[in-house]
This record gives structure tokens, C-alpha cells and sequence, in this order.
């Protein structure tokens, strides 16, 4: 008895020890970022181009931070819509079940693809296949294939939420599908769907590996052009720190690009929970 | 009736676009087949995947992943060997023991955890950890596929107690009442009774990290010392597939050799990780509609 009571007591200790080491773990990387990196945080820095005998050394990286908003932005538009069609194909237009539960299964096991491969692809397709070089074109349709899958997701779980009466309503009342959808469901849904393309945006935002090999280089203007490369905040971090370029510097890069990560995470969830959607009629 | 054209219209354009997508998707394998396809008849695929040395550039080239294929394995099997203990000892925590507000808050935080990009740890890894790390080892350059596989546990230990969690929250509170009912302690109740039950979705959520894992990129560079000798040992340096990948394609002649091997590395990795993730979502899905 005495034994099992000690085992009992050890699980019990190993549970909260591995919970405890995890929230440790936590307060330590944000407060780590927020130590380190707010030393440096300047308007300066946000505002103007890396300087310096190795760049980066000095000033700032406002060319990295309008490198990365371009990519977001081209990126999520090109995906936004194919994306609300495919979730849309899904939950109201399939007819034949079997079809749509292999469209369903191949976009959800693409989910979990490792985006190097994609960068891969964006390589050997638009890169080279397409002849667009390494250049902001490139890097955000590379982007935009990365989020599809997961945006097709949360859209369709958006799509799916939306109470199914509705639908049964407005069906028994002789009105067509795309009538429901666009006066019914797609109001109702709204804030839930900017809320998916917004936790897009913010995956986006972090992926280095497929831009690493389509669209950034150490140092670019501010983007203008399509065709031209670009810098963006999560490759200037790897530079900045794998060419021993400069720590301080490192560390506030890192700060601003979780900063926008998190911003992003935080308006997508503030917008689930506070705005209801749209009512379209009640029953 | 011209609305009924317009719902027909509808109907088309979204199927059409999701088929266009599906096939966008799918030509992710054709091309990463189709580029690395030389190589695998002029050098016969055993040579490349048992062949451990790497010297693209040299005539005759020698394309032999297998270096990398097993640093790949070191770095993503260590990391679940860190992440799966501690995550399901984390889920138990948060969903049977710990007070509710503890729970919200720890879980709120895992999710933003999620959320911070892979090169963030890879760079508080190299850092922090690799630093630390040599001290007590008493190494001059601590970069070592150890180091890459505790980064890669935080980095997926959410996704585990996220998938626990939630496995262990589906089950009714029948259960728990009945066993304490019966006199049995609240951590008898979750060995023996909860944990068997949620040990499905516990599977599934194992295999997603373990994906994860193996794929993460940027990670994996920064801390896994990139030399291409094979790996005996966990605490040896290592070059994963993914690191190879991004760090030579760029450089790498379109159409010659490295090139095409390098392709060769990105279809391993492309099967390693497909298979799995194919996998879950097949039993998922079966599982949801019998």
C-alpha cells in the first residue's frame, strides 16, 4: 500500500513538473525576446535601410519589413479566393461524396508538408520553370501555395459552423443554393473567414524556408516590382544571425517579428469571439 | 430562373477551382519527381539512399543521402523522445489536476507558442541553448543533433498536449466518477482508464509532430552543425535532408547532378512525411464516417 501510495505521488509530481516546465519554458523565450530585443528597438531602426562594413551591421530594417508585408499581401490574395471556392465546393456544391473526400483528404494531409518542399517546388516551378527568377512574384505565389491547404481548413470549418438550419430554411423555401450562400451563409461566416485568412497571414509571415530559396537576398530596396528580389524579416533574422552579422540587431528583429505574428493571432481570435456574425434571420 | 443559372454558375466555377487547386497541388510531387528522376535511373536508387558520402560536384558525382537521411531521423526521433513524454505528462496536467484558470492560461500560451515562426527558435536555440550547452559539456562549438532535437521538442510539444488535451477532454465524466466511485485515486483513474481510451487521437497527434519534426527547416540549420559526416550518435553533428535542401539548391546548376540530387533529397522527405500525414487523415476520416 505504502508503495503504490509513493508511486501515486510521483506520477502525480510528474504531471505538474511537466506542466510547470512548460509554461516556464514559455515566459522564458517571450520574455527573453522582450528583454533582449527592446534595447535596440528604435524608430530609427524601423524606419531606415541596414548600414554598415557587413549590412546590418548598422541602421535599420524598415527594406525587410516592407519585403515581408508584400509577400503577406500578395500571398494571401492570390490564395484568399481559390481557397473560400474549394471550401465552398466543399461543404455546399459536392455532389458526388466519394470525389469530395479525396479533394478533402489530399488537401488535409498537404497541410502538414513541410515548407522547404514547397520552397522546392516554388523553385524548380516559378523560379525556373516559369522564369520569373528569384523575385517577389515568386516567393508570394510560393506562400500562397503553402497556405492554401490551411486556409481551405479553417474556411471550411468557418463554412461548416454556421447553423445548418439556415440552410434547410432557406432550401424549403425555394430558394436557390447561391442565394443561401451569399445572403445566409457568407454573412454569418464573414468575421470567422477574415479571422482564417488573418492566422494565414501571420503563417506566412514566419515561413523562411520556402522565401529563403525563392524570394529573399541579404539586401534589396523596399519592393517595387514583381520581378524583383526582395528582403524579408524572417531571412534578415537568419542572416543577421548566421553571418555573425550583428546579436543586438538579431534579437530585435526577432522581437518585431513575433510582435507581428502575435498581432496577427490576437485580431484573428478578437475577431471570432467579438464580432458575432452577421444575423441573417432567425427561426 | 436566372438565379438558377447563376447557383449552376456558382457550382461550376467552385468546382472548377478546387480541382485546378487539387491538381496545383498534387503537381508538387510531379515536379519533385519528374527533376529528380535522372538521377534515380543513372545512379540506381539503392546507391543513393545507402550511399553516405556527398561530393555532388565532383566527376564522377557521388549522390549518397543516406548521411543526411539519417541525421534527419536523429534529429526528429530525439525530439519526440523529449516531446512525447513531457507533452502527454502536460496534457494530463492540464486536463485532469491542474486548477482551470492554470489550464486557460498555460494552454492560451501554448497556442502562442504555435505561433512563433521556426527561425525565432532556431536562432534562440543557437543563442541560448548551443551556449549553454557547451559550457556543461565543455565543448568549443556545441552545435549538435542533440541541440536540434530539444529545440524541435518545444517546437512540437505543443501540437501533442494540444492533441492529448483534447482527446482526454472528449471523454465523458462518467468515467472519471465512476472510477473514483469505486475508491480508485484520480491518478489510477488516468493511467489506467483515460489514457487507454484517448490512446487513438494521443497516436494521431504523434505522428503530426512527428511530420512537423521531420520537415522543420530552419530549426534544424541553425543548430544541427551541418557537416556531412554520417551520424553515429545523437550528440554527433548532422545535416538533415531539409537543411541540404535549403542550403545548396540555390547554389546548385539546374539540370547537373547536385541539382537533381538534391531533388532526390527533397522526394525522400516528400515520402517520409506524406506517408505519414496521409496516414492520420485516412484513419481520421474512416474514423469520423463508418
Amino acid at each position: 500500500m505504502k508503495t503504490r501510495h509513493y508511486q501515486e505521488s510521483l506520477w502525480y509530481f510528474t504531471f505538474c513538473a511537466s506542466g510547470i516546465l512548460l509554461a516556464g519554458v514559455l515566459i522564458a523565450i517571450l520574455g527573453l525576446l522582450l528583454f533582449r530585443g527592446s534595447n535596440e528597438l528604435t524608430w530609427e531602426f524601423l524606419t531606415t535601410g541596414p548600414k554598415g562594413l557587413f549590412l546590418g551591421m548598422e541602421g535599420g530594417i524598415y527594406p525587410a519589413i516592407m519585403g515581408t508585408i508584400a509577400l503577406l499581401v500578395i500571398a494571401t490574395s492570390a490564395a484568399t479566393l481559390p481557397a473560400l471556392a474549394t471550401a465552398v465546393y466543399l461543404t455546399e456544391y459536392s455532389t458526388s461524396s466519394r470525389f469530395s473526400w479525396v479533394i478533402d483528404i489530399i488537401i488535409r494531409s498537404m497541410v502538414g508538408l513541410p515548407s522547404i518542399l514547397i520552397g522546392l517546388f516554388g523553385y524548380a516551378f516559378f523560379v525556373l520553370y516559369l522564369d520569373f527568377g528569384i523575385s517577389l512574384i515568386s516567393g508570394a505565389l510560393t506562400l500562397a501555395i503553402m497556405v492554401f491547404p490551411t486556409l481551405v481548413i479553417l474556411m471550411r470549418d468557418a463554412l461548416c459552423s454556421v447553423n445548418a438550419d439556415y440552410r434547410l430554411a432557406g432550401l424549403l423555401l425555394g430558394v436557390s443554393r447561391w442565394y443561401i450562400l451569399r445572403r445566409v451563409v457568407l454573412p454569418q461566416a464573414a468575421p470567422s473567414l477574415f479571422g482564417a485568412v488573418l492566422l494565414a497571414m501571420g503563417h506566412a509571415a514566419g515561413a523562411t524556408a520556402p522565401i529563403m530559396v525563392t524570394a529573399a537576398v541579404i539586401a534589396a530596396r523596399a519592393p517595387s516590382r514583381l520581378l524583383e528580389p526582395v528582403m524579408a524579416l524572417p531571412y534578415h533574422l537568419y542572416i543577421l544571425f548566421s553571418q555573425y552579422v550583428s546579436l543586438e540587431k538579431a534579437y530585435a528583429t526577432a522581437l518585431i517579428l513575433v510582435v507581428l505574428l502575435l498581432t496577427f493571432n490576437v485580431l484573428s481570435v478578437a475577431l471570432r469571439l467579438l464580432l458575432p456574425g452577421k444575423e441573417g434571420f432567425k427561426l | 430562373m436566372t438565379i438558377d443559372y447563376i447557383d449552376k454558375a456558382a457550382q461550376w466555377f467552385c468546382t472548377i477551382i478546387a480541382v485546378l487547386m487539387v491538381c496545383l497541388l498534387l503537381s508538387l510531387f510531379v515536379f519533385i519527381a519528374k527533376e529528380s528522376l535522372p538521377i534515380w535511373l543513372t545512379e540506381g536508387v539503392i546507391t543513393i539512399i545507402a550511399g553516405s558520402s556527398w561530393a555532388p560536384l565532383t566527376t564522377p558525382p557521388r549522390i549518397g543521402i543516406l548521411t543526411m537521411f539519417l541525421s534527419t531521423l536523429w534529429a526528429s526521433c530525439g525530439a519526440m523522445a523529449i516531446a512525447v513524454p513531457l507533452g502527454i505528462c502536460c496534457a494530463v496536467f492540464l486536463s485532469e489536476f491542474a486548477p482551470l484558470w492554470a489550464s486557460f492560461a498555460i494552454r492560451t500560451t501554448l497556442r502562442v507558442l504555435t505561433g512563433i515562426p521556426s527561425v525565432v527558435y532556431g536562432f534562440l536555440g543557437a543563442s541560448v541553448v548551443i551556449p549553454w550547452y557547451e559550457k556543461i559539456v565543455g565543448l568549443s562549438s556545441g552545435e549538435s543533433l542533440f541541440c536540434a532535437s530539444l529545440v524541435l521538442s518545444i517546437m512540437v510539444v505543443p501540437y501533442i498536449v494540444a492533441g492529448t488535451y483534447t482527446a482526454l477532454q472528449a471523454i465523458p465524466d462518467e468515467y472519471r466518477e465512476t472510477g473514483y466511485s469505486l475508491g480508485v485515486s484520480p491518478v489510477h483513474v488516468t493511467c489506467r482508464i483515460l489514457l487507454p481510451i484517448a490512446r487513438r487521437n494521443m497516436v494521431s497527434s504523434i505522428s503530426l509532430a512527428f511530420g512537423r519534426a521531420a520537415g522543420e527547416t530552419m530549426a534544424v540549420l541553425m543548430l544541427a552543425g551541418n557537416t556531412l559526416t554520417l551520424p553515429f550518435s545523437w550528440f554527433s553533428k548532422g545535416e538533415p535532408l531539409s537543411a541540404l535542401i535549403a542550403l545548396e539548391i540555390g547554389s546548385a546548376d539546374v539540370g547537373s547532378p547536385h541539382y537533381q540530387g538534391i531533388f532526390a533529397a527533397g522526394l525522400l522527405l516528400l515520402l517520409l512525411t506524406s506517408v505519414i500525414s496521409f496516414a492520420i487523415n485516412y484513419t481520421n476520416i474512416r474514423g469520423r464516417q463508418p
